[in-house]
């Protein structure tokens, strides 16, 4: 199919932006259903121990407390996406202190409150696992019956060590990354109730309806049609509602009392029962010629996913993934482990194990560059894949590749030529600057993993378009880009489509929305349900005229006939209403996947995303505050959909990268979380993050809708490292572990002089 | 201090219009207006005056309902983001893209409109300065300046 | 986090009202001025949850006057009102400045300068500048009222010279001289709000090339803020060159004794209060 694009790379404002601008648009937790139960997890406050008995009878005297549930109102016991290991109300023993132990559902919120405490747990503590490397030892305590290591594993390519033995240079290093807290402003919430069909019905700010059901159903032991999950706008989830928060124990709630419920999280709750993204220690040895090319990488990488697996195998393959950069590295040996310890859960979040390995690896290159006396752009740009090219796992990249293009526009750009000029102000004697540059790099899709998705089409009376699918609403704008989307690929006017998403009652399965990809996987399927809908339409049209099939053109929500005449759509519902032709079409996308690589769950990705940051900071000496003053982000976009959503995706990476680097800083201590809310857990604000100057690189993706990229992801990845980067040439300092805290590059710089 | 429930009788104006309601009056600002007069565009993102999700015109000025008790409200004049619907910084934040999740979105739409009220033609210091009690996740900020520049010059 | 659905709230319309109520109840009351810090407080269980007299409308204490020579702010002046203040702009800039960065927008519109004074934070940013200024508070109570230096109100840690039936009604300090200068620093672990890990205040007189007087507070590094009194007076008719400013920046530790807590560790704490009386002191001299 050709097409013009008359929509598609036009910067719509968002359709869903005034109403939520108004306060109108309405999420989870803005839902007050009438008789409602208000639920309150009651949870374990300890980071390891053994549950030796409950008692909730206090609770259940508690004025207004209508229920109290246990693991004994729970059919499965365990849940979990890639590991079954979590239990919904803990039974035998917590592993965290967010873990859920009892639910106490009552009539108002107060009430629910104040009865929490009065569920007696009886504990006998255990010893708390928070180092994930005493975690790993042999004669570490067990917090699952298998043992702490979650996942385990080894892939070689080459052979490093001769390699190392022949190298000019070898730069060696351990570095270390916090865990990080997605702090969106909506924290996990939902509302459930039974709709007029008789279905339990959750409606949570989620990322995944569908998967969502499954867990329910499982873990309730309910068939599928008796429930129903419905994600409206969500505030806020970078990956952080991936998995499961409030869904099962709202469905629970609802289930046994019949009634509606309630759950929202405090901001405390979340920080503490909120999946974050996974600490890490990655070890890393890079050999180099001594012209500056890469002759092999060492990586031994270690995820702390905290008390449950979560979507921490699959995190781990990302890592494994992205370790070696965007770089051809003929001798690899990567040795990865995931650990469970008595941390909070890790999972899933914006990047995907690939910030905390592009740290070690960009940290890396700077440091050959500067043992080689390279130009840091010049070593990368010697270096980096092309399309064509053999990834390190001897995957032959056929997608688009613009990491090349991407540090060119670095290397042209102002802040990089004439970085010295920049570096040169300096308004008082302890303030230095400098500039810093690193390579971004990750899949997209999900790998090797089986992903297909749906999206239905019908034409309604009125000649617009009803788009379904399930994707969810994040912030990220799918409902403009598939509006944009259809309204080129039905030749319509923007305005005629309607977008219907995640209801697993309404919409057909489009899968998770996470990995960058769901405006791939949806745009793809709404390709092909066009593609029937316009054949349809064609087949409806042929009827009627007489005309040969192929003899009619579509535009601006007409059919244009040889004789010239012009039929509207709202026509051509008629006519198919007339002849009782179904105005309802499904297109089906299957995402192409490759096959995993020994030793691995989901990698290679047939599909990557590039990009790199250049940053400019000033270090105050006597502080060690490091401020971000310049950030360029160049992101191969292949073809940009809505360039407003495009650079309000990449400047809010970005953004997120910046606290990441330098700030958010998750003080926890033997398995306690400390930092519990806003004022201790600090993120930028509009005063830390300085002007952002996105750079699009548009290489056409040909598998992709209109040549489009996944872009969700990439801007973040780079961040930690071009800070350090500029870090180190601000003040010769080398920093081997996020967050940089003004603390930390204080004595850093002390302790050198 | 009872564990009983206290309640009170509170009349204000809310969004223009004489209001009375009846609420504990430990209640904040924000639990009123989100629970009883379901008022729900004010946002509740941390209930500790860290976010600014819950910012209101109280006696036109910007401040946290999460930390207004319903009982200080008594008598003053209370402005949510339902009561600026007509308002341009709504239409310069919807047509700028400095709506991702929205979620802090009507905290900086009042906190924007406390200060093009104070001072119209604000410098981007001031701009900054005005909004660096509102957290935001999703947009890194940079269109939600050029939201606030749009409104400006409108 | 808890809801305050069970206290009762007592709003007295005159400050006469509220003393006669604090009289009556005061065991078992507290007093809710803005509230930016005891609702958080009461909420998350730092504070007792006790009935509340809202004094947030007194008009009467909501005042900022310049007479004989001395600035007066009546307890419920607001951050905002504060920081835009003509006098305050003129005389005392970096009062100004202090109540500028105490939080937000929103919090510096709700929150009172007495409220901020009772909440007894050792971090409190208002503090420093009313230190070097050697404020005084007046307390008022049904059998009268009376002044102290803001320096014996702080008896230590969150302990002030203040009795359940007393309110706490201004704050006054005499106007500096106009041929000194005094400095606001705040270090905070962001450029948004932040509490302040460090903060303090400096003013300074010289005259024919030496220091004639010099004030420097320093909060968050000690039980209440503190006078780095030994620093003083090593920069007392000293000249203001590198090697006194070091010096008598190093010597802010005779007077310190800060601890670890979430935003720094007591180590830090006490190179940033050194560094930044250093920062300072070099800016007043240079004059930037």
């Amino acid at each position: 199919m050709t097409l013009e694009y008359r929509w598609v790379g036009k910067p719509l404002a968002r359709r869903d932006a005034y109403e939520k601008a108004s306060g109108a648009a309405v999420y989870s937790s803005d839902l007050f259903p009438e008789n409602a139960l208000y639920v309150v997890a009651v949870r374990s406050g300890l980071p390891h121990a053994r549950i030796k008995s409950i008692d909730v009878s206090e609770a259940l005297k508690h004025h207004g407390v209508v229920a109290v549930y246990t693991h004994r109102d729970i059919p499965n016991n365990r849940y979990g996406v890639f590991v079954k290991d979590r239990p919904v109300l803990c039974d035998d023993r917590v592993r965290y202190v967010g873990d859920p132990v009892a639910l106490v559902a009552a009539e108002t919120r107060e009430e629910a409150e104040e009865a929490a405490p009065l569920v007696r747990v009886d504990y006998e503590p255990l010893p708390a696992v928070t180092d994930p490397l005493k975690a790993m030892g042999e004669d570490s305590p067990r917090i699952h019956e298998g043992g702490n290591i979650c996942r385990r594993t080894r892939i070689t390519y080459g052979d490093v060590e001769t390699s190392f033995s022949k190298a000019d240079v070898v730069v060696e290093n351990t570095y270390t990354t916090a865990a990080q807290i997605h702090a969106y402003l909506e924290t996990e919430a939902g509302i459930s109730y039974i709709d007029e069909r008789g279905r339990i019905t959750v409606v949570a700010g989620g990322q995944s309806p569908y998967r969502d059901r499954e867990e329910i159903c499982h873990t309730l032991g309910l068939p599928r049609e008796k429930v129903r999950v419905i994600t409206p706008h969500v505030g806020g989830a970078f990956g952080g509602k991936d998995e499961i928060t409030v869904q099962i124990h709202l469905a629970l709630v609802t289930l046994k009392t019949g009634r509606p419920a309630r759950m929202v999280w405090s901001r405390e709750e979340s920080n503490i029962a909120g999946v974050k993204r996974h600490p890490s220690i990655v070890r890393m040895k890079t050999a180099a010629s001594a012209d500056g090319v890469l002759l092999a990488n060492q990586t031994e990488i270690i995820f702390d996913t905290g008390a449950y697996a979560s979507l921490g195998p699959a995190v781990l393959d990302v890592a494994i993934e992205n370790c070696n950069g965007p770089y051809r590295i003929p001798n690899i040996d990567i040795k990865a482990t995931l650990v469970y310890t008595n941390n909070m859960v890790a999972s899933a979040f914006r990047g995907f194990g690939s910030p905390q390995v592009i740290f070690a690896i960009e940290s890396q290159m700077d440091q050959l560059a500067e043992r080689l006396g390279l130009d840091p752009l010049e070593i990368r740009l010697k270096n980096v894949v092309r399309k064509g090219d053999y990834g390190v796992f001897r995957n032959k990249l056929e997608g688009s590749v613009g990491i090349d293009k991407c540090l060119e526009s670095l290397r042209n750009h102002p802040l990089w030529r004439r970085r010295g000029e920049y570096k040169g102000v300096q308004n008082h004697e302890w303030i230095r600057r400098g500039v810093g540059v690193a390579a971004a790099v990750k899949g997209y899709t999900l790998g090797a993993l089986p992903d297909r998705g749906s999206v239905a089409l019908e034409l309604n009376a009125d000649g617009g378009f009803t788009v379904r699918a399930s994707s969810t609403e994040i912030g990220q704008g799918i409902i403009q880009s598939l509006t944009q989307l259809a309204a080129d690929l039905l030749a319509c006017s923007p305005e005629k489509v309607r977008v219907i998403l995640a209801d697993t009652g309404e919409t057909p399965d489009t899968s998770v929305t996470s990995a960058s990809r769901q405006l791939f996987l949806s745009g793809n399927a709404l390709r092909i349900a066009a593609e029937k809908m316009l054949d349809l339409m064609r087949d409806v049209l042929a009827k009627a005229t007489g005309d040969p099939k192929t003899s009619f053109r579509f535009s601006d929500g007409h059919a244009h006939t040889m004789k010239g005449e012009a039929i509207p759509y709202s026509a051509i519902h008629s006519m198919m209403a007339e002849g009782g032709v179904a105005t309802y079409v499904e297109g089906v996308y299957e995402v192409p996947r490759t096959t995993p690589i020994p030793g691995s769950l989901e990698i290679p990705h047939l599909f990557y995303m590039y990009g790199a940051t250049l940053a400019l900071v000033e270090v105050n000496l006597l502080t060690g505050f490091v401020s971000v003053l310049r950030v360029v982000s160049a992101v191969d976009a292949g073809r940009v959909v809505n360039r407003q959503t495009f650079t309000g995706q990449v400047e809010g990476a970005v953004a997120q990268g910046i606290g990441y680097a330098l700030m958010e800083n998750p003080v926890i201590e033997n398995g306690m979380m400390r930092t519990l809310n806003f004022s201790t857990y600090l993120i930028p604000s509009i005063k830390d993050v300085p002007e952002i100057e996105v750079v699009a690189v548009e290489d056409g993706e040909e598998s992709g809708p209109f040549g489009a990229k996944g872009v969700g992801e990439i801007g973040i990845v780079s961040v930690a490292p071009a800070i350090a980067n500029a870090l180190y040439d601000a003040v010769g300092v080398r920093m081997l572990s996020i967050p940089m805290t003004p603390e930390k590059v204080y004595w850093l710089i002390k302790h050198r002089r | 201090m009872s564990g009983v429930r206290v309640v009170g009788r509170y009349s204000f104006i809310l969004n223009g219009r004489p209001t009375t309601v009846e609420a504990p009056p430990g209640y904040t600002l924000l639990e009123t207006l989100r629970q009883i007069l379901h008022l729900t565009g004010t946002k509740d993102g941390c209930s500790s005056g860290d976010c600014g999700a819950c910012t209101v015109l109280l006696d036109g000025k910007a401040v946290h309902s999460c930390l207004t008790l319903i009982s200080q409200v008594e008598g003053r004049e209370v402005t949510t983001v339902e009561g600026l619907a007509g308002s341009k910084v709504v239409k310069s934040f919807a047509e700028s893209g400095a709506v991702q999740c929205g979620y802090c979105t009507p905290g900086f739409v009042v906190a924007v409109e406390a200060l093009l009220r104070a001072n119209p033609n604000p410098s981007i210091e001031e701009v900054k300065e005005a909004l660096r009690g509102n957290l935001c996740r999703c947009t890194g900020y940079v269109k939600i300046l050029d939201a606030v520049k749009m409104a400006i010059s409108d | 986090m808890v809801s305050l659905y069970d206290i009762q709230v007592f709003t007295p319309r005159t400050l006469e009202e509220a003393l006669e109520l604090l009289d009556k109840m005061g065991g078992r009351t507290k007093i809710i001025a803005g509230g930016t810090d005891l609702i958080i407080q009461m909420r998350h269980g730092l504070a007792p949850r006790r009935d509340l007299i809202n004094i947030y409308g007194l008009r009467e204490l909501r005042y900022i006057r310049e007479e004989h020579g001395m600035v007066r702010i009546g307890a419920l002046t607001t951050f905002s009102e504060i920081a835009a203040s003509e006098p305050i702009q003129k005389h005392v800039p970096f009062l100004a400045e202090a109540a500028n960065t105490i939080g937000s927008i929103q919090i510096m519109n709700k929150a009172t300068i007495g409220g901020n004074l009772v909440n007894a934070s050792p971090a409190a940013d208002s503090l420093p500048p009313l230190y070097v200024l050697d404020a005084s508070v007046k307390i008022v109570g049904r059998k009268g009222e009376r002044t102290v230096s803001i320096e014996r109100f702080y008896k230590g840690y969150k302990k002030m010279d203040i009795a359940p039936d007393e309110i706490l009604a201004e704050i006054s300090f005499k106007i500096p001289d106009t041929d000194g200068r005094g400095l606001f620093f705040k270090h905070g672990l962001r450029l948004g709000d932040a509490i302040s890990v460090v903060n303090g205040a400096v003013w300074m007189r010289r005259r024919e090339g030496v220091i004639e007087d010099v004030k420097i507070s320093l909060g968050a590094v000690a039980p209440t803020v503190v006078r780095a009194r030994r620093s003083e007076e090593i920069l007392k008719g000293a000249k203001p060159d590198d090697e006194n400013l070091r010096q008598a920046a190093r010597a802010v530790i005779h007077d310190i004794s800060p601890i670890d807590d979430v935003r720094g560790s007591a180590g830090y704490r006490a190179e940033m209060a050194v560094n930044y009386v250093y920062m300072a002191l070099k800016r007043l001299v240079m004059g930037r």
